[in-house]
């Protein structure tokens, strides 16, 4: 017996080595080759980037920070696909009142994960994507200031996944291990009673995301401090690098305190420590610990997207950022203010009224920078020369989306509001119109925009507005019938709704959740839209021909990751202007349009712009 | 004198755009007068205590960060203007800039389209 077990186990040994020796070999892996890579043009900056190695290995052992960022964004693709799966489900279990599909068990667990995963494993990811890749260009670093702690903080992420996500695996084994049910808030005593094993792994899971992320953002404090080019500094630092500085500062202060706090939570729940008991600490204490992170944490995922927009609105408009500088200031203002907010999240815990009263004055405070940064926005646009491309189209809808989430958060501050406000759907249908019409917007517009440089290529355009209005038309009816059912007095967290209709208007709450629930399938329906013009436009978009795919120069706006991204081509087309040209001749009477002519004004889209963007013009 | 080049550094434009962190400041300042002269929860050393180091604490942060990084930014200016280098977000990274064009007056109706 142990001798067939012993050869079973190395046979077993030798197949696994040989499945890594075959993985590590294939070639398609390679298949591609980034135009913005080292490997491509062998000069990147860094050194270590010069050669790559072949097949899925390259992948495993890059540290290159345009790899990892690229490692960032599938991720957190990835996790947005399942959070998106999650949250269909749930709505079509609460298109009628009762118990349809699913029972409450798998409803609370789809909410956990839909929460925890649309946070922390898009979220936070989506924005290191961005980060990684374009932050040592922007600055005019070679690379982070620590590229294999970069690596490091990545590969933490797909182990915390899977933790994160094990119940859903295990539960059908019939091992025990359910899905966490405590929703992404875990709060006390709800989460530290929970028997099943598959909340440990959850808090495992969020744990290794933490650390993660601080890695991250001490990198990112390191590489903006030290790794500037020599004409870059703290007065021309661009505004996606600020809102990344002043996100990483506020993880640096909010990850290790969750992480701290999820421990102590782990020990009550295996060790009999009593930090969150009733007859201990008190749970009270667990929602002091969490929003002191949770509440910055608001401000990591909600920053960055601004100082996203804040870079590319301006492009499309034609003039620069209104008021930069003022734009700086309100980001640092609310990185600190992020940390006086806290206990808005436990207006209704009974805490000491005098406490409270000083918790809403500095929440009304940090609503004053939020909003001068809308006004900027909005004044950059003014007389502007407008550009509805998607990515501007993007923006747009962050900006009317932020104006409806943002004023309604403004409400929530106010206690007494809070108060019947307070855990029912419109604190959902609001934090959604950040979270959704916000930071996965300027994400959207974010991939659209710098879609050019990470693949060489110009995605499909119409699909690419089918994709944004699809997205906007979704997303203000699924959280605009939100916010409707909230001042109706649905809770939330519920999979059900069957209450007298004498307590609340059962027929209107279940029309809004209908209502709510064909929204929440037109974005879904949206998002396969953009999942298909990305991959098949990798694939298949039009090469571009010149480095300025937005005509940004026209304007003076070409950024410093474009001027990056031409020297890469050039020195990739061997600097011959002429047979860029040339080229783009070619494409031009290949796509069969009527103007064959190069025109010197590159607007009339004549000649070998054409190439670059036949398929992004209608 | 550290005096001068003080002034030199917030000189009146700096203190124009530092004056976006005043507002959030003076709302801060608002709170702590109105609960000090207003006090319907009547007194009691620790929850008071918090209550206003919440507010002070919060808003020293402010002013302090506020302080900081207009000075850092304001030298940083000083420093571009001395190497004869331009402000701009799209400058440095040694690439040489385009020349900043003046913004077209007119707004279309949107999108790059090409003239047909």
């Amino acid at each position: 017996m142990v001798g067939e077990q012993l050869a079973l186990t190395a046979l077993m040994g030798v197949f696994l080595v040989a499945v890594a020796g075959f993985l590590a070999r294939m070639e398609d892996w390679r298949s591609y080759t980034p135009l913005a890579g080292g490997s491509a043009i062998g000069d990147a900056g860094y050194g270590g980037h010069a050669e790559k190695p072949a097949g899925i290995v390259r992948w495993f052992t890059t540290v290159d920070h345009k790899d990892i960022g690229i490692l960032y964004g599938i991720y957190a693709l990835i996790a947005f696909f399942w959070g998106g799966a999650a949250v269909l489900l749930m709505r079509a279990e609460l298109a009628a009142p009762g118990f349809d599909i699913m029972q409450a068990q798998f409803y609370n667990s789809l909410l956990t994960s839909h929460g925890i995963t649309m946070l922390f494993l898009f979220g936070t990811p989506i924005i290191a994507a961005f980060s990684n890749y374009f932050i040592p260009l922007l600055i005019g670093a070679d690379d982070m200031a620590f590229p294999r702690i970069n690596a490091i903080a990545f590969w933490l992420l797909p182990p915390g996944a899977i933790l994160i996500w094990a119940g859903f695996f295990t539960a059908p084994l019939g091992l025990g291990i359910d899905p966490a049910q405590t929703s992404w808030t875990m709060y006390t005593p709800l989460s530290a009673e929970q028997a099943n094993p598959g909340v440990d792994l959850m808090l495992l899971g969020l744990h290794l995301t933490g650390v993660s992320a601080t890695m991250g953002a001490i990198n990112f404090i390191a590489t903006i401090f030290t790794e500037r080019g020599d004409e870059v500094n703290w007065a021309n630092l661009d505004i996606f690098s600020w809102t990344i500085l002043t996100q990483s500062a506020l993880i640096l202060f909010a990850f290790p305190l969750l992480g701290s706090a999820l421990i102590m939570l782990l020990l009550d729940r295996n060790f009999s420590t009593a930090f969150f008991a009733v007859e201990g600490g008190s749970p009270i204490l667990w929602q002091h610990l969490f929003w002191f992170f949770g509440h910055p944490e608001v401000y990591i995922l909600v920053l960055p997207p601004m100082g996203l927009v804040s870079w590319i609105l301006p492009k499309f408009s034609g003039r620069k950022l209104f008021g930069f500088k003022f734009v700086v200031y309100s980001t640092l203002a609310i990185g600190v203010l992020s940390f006086g907010v806290w206990a808005h999240h436990m207006f209704s815990t009974g805490i000491d009224p005098r406490i409270r009263a000083s918790f809403m004055a500095v929440s009304l405070a940090i609503a004053i920078p939020s909003a001068v940064k809308t006004f900027n926005w909005i004044t950059t646009m003014w007389n502007g020369n407008l550009r509805l491309t998607a990515p501007m189209l993007f923006c747009i809808g962050f900006i009317s989306n932020f104006v409806i989430g943002g004023i309604t958060g403004v409400f929530l501050a106010a206690i007494p509001v809070d108060l019947v406000l307070h855990d029912t759907y419109y604190v959902v249908g609001h934090f959604h119109y950040i979270v959704m019409g916000m930071i996965a917007f300027a994400g959207m517009g974010a991939l659209y925009y710098w879609f050019p440089i990470v693949t060489g290529r110009m995605y499909q355009r119409r699909l690419a507005k089918m994709h944004f209005w699809l997205s906007m038309i979704g997303t203000n009816i699924t959280f605009f019938a939100m916010l409707v059912l909230g001042y109706l007095g649905m809770p939330r967290r519920y999979a059900t709704y069957q209450f007298d209709g004498a307590i609340a208007p059962l027929a209107q709450v279940t029309t809004l959740h209908q209502i709510a629930t064909v929204g929440a399938f037109i974005i879904g329906f949206a998002q396969l839209i953009w999942a298909w013009n990305m991959v098949q436009s990798w694939y298949e978009g039009p090469e571009l021909d010149d480095a300025d795919p937005w005509n940004l120069k026209d304007d003076g706006m070409f950024g410093r990751e474009f001027q990056w991204f031409e020297t890469q081509k050039l020195a990739a087309d061997g600097g011959e202007s002429e047979e860029v040209r040339a080229d783009g001749g070619e494409v031009e009477t290949d796509g069969g349009e009527a103007t064959g002519r190069v025109s010197s004004d590159p607007r009339s889209d004549g000649g070998y712009r054409k190439a670059v963007r036949r398929v992004d013009d209608e | 004198m550290a005096s001068d080049s003080e002034g030199k550094t917030f000189d009146r434009e700096t203190l124009l755009d530092l004056v976006v962190n005043a507002i959030p400041l003076g709302i801060i300042l608002f709170f702590i007068l109105a609960f000090a002269l207003i006090n319907p929860f009547g007194s009691n050393p620790v929850n008071t205590a918090i209550q206003f180091s919440i507010m002070a604490v919060t808003g020293a942060a402010l002013l302090v960060l506020t302080y900081v990084s207009g000075k850092a930014i304001s030298e940083a200016e000083d420093e571009l203007e001395e190497k004869g280098l331009e402000l701009s977000e799209e400058a440095g990274a040694g690439e040489v800039a385009e020349p900043e064009s003046e913004p077209t007056p007119e707004t279309t109706d949107g999108d790059d389209e090409p003239a047909a």
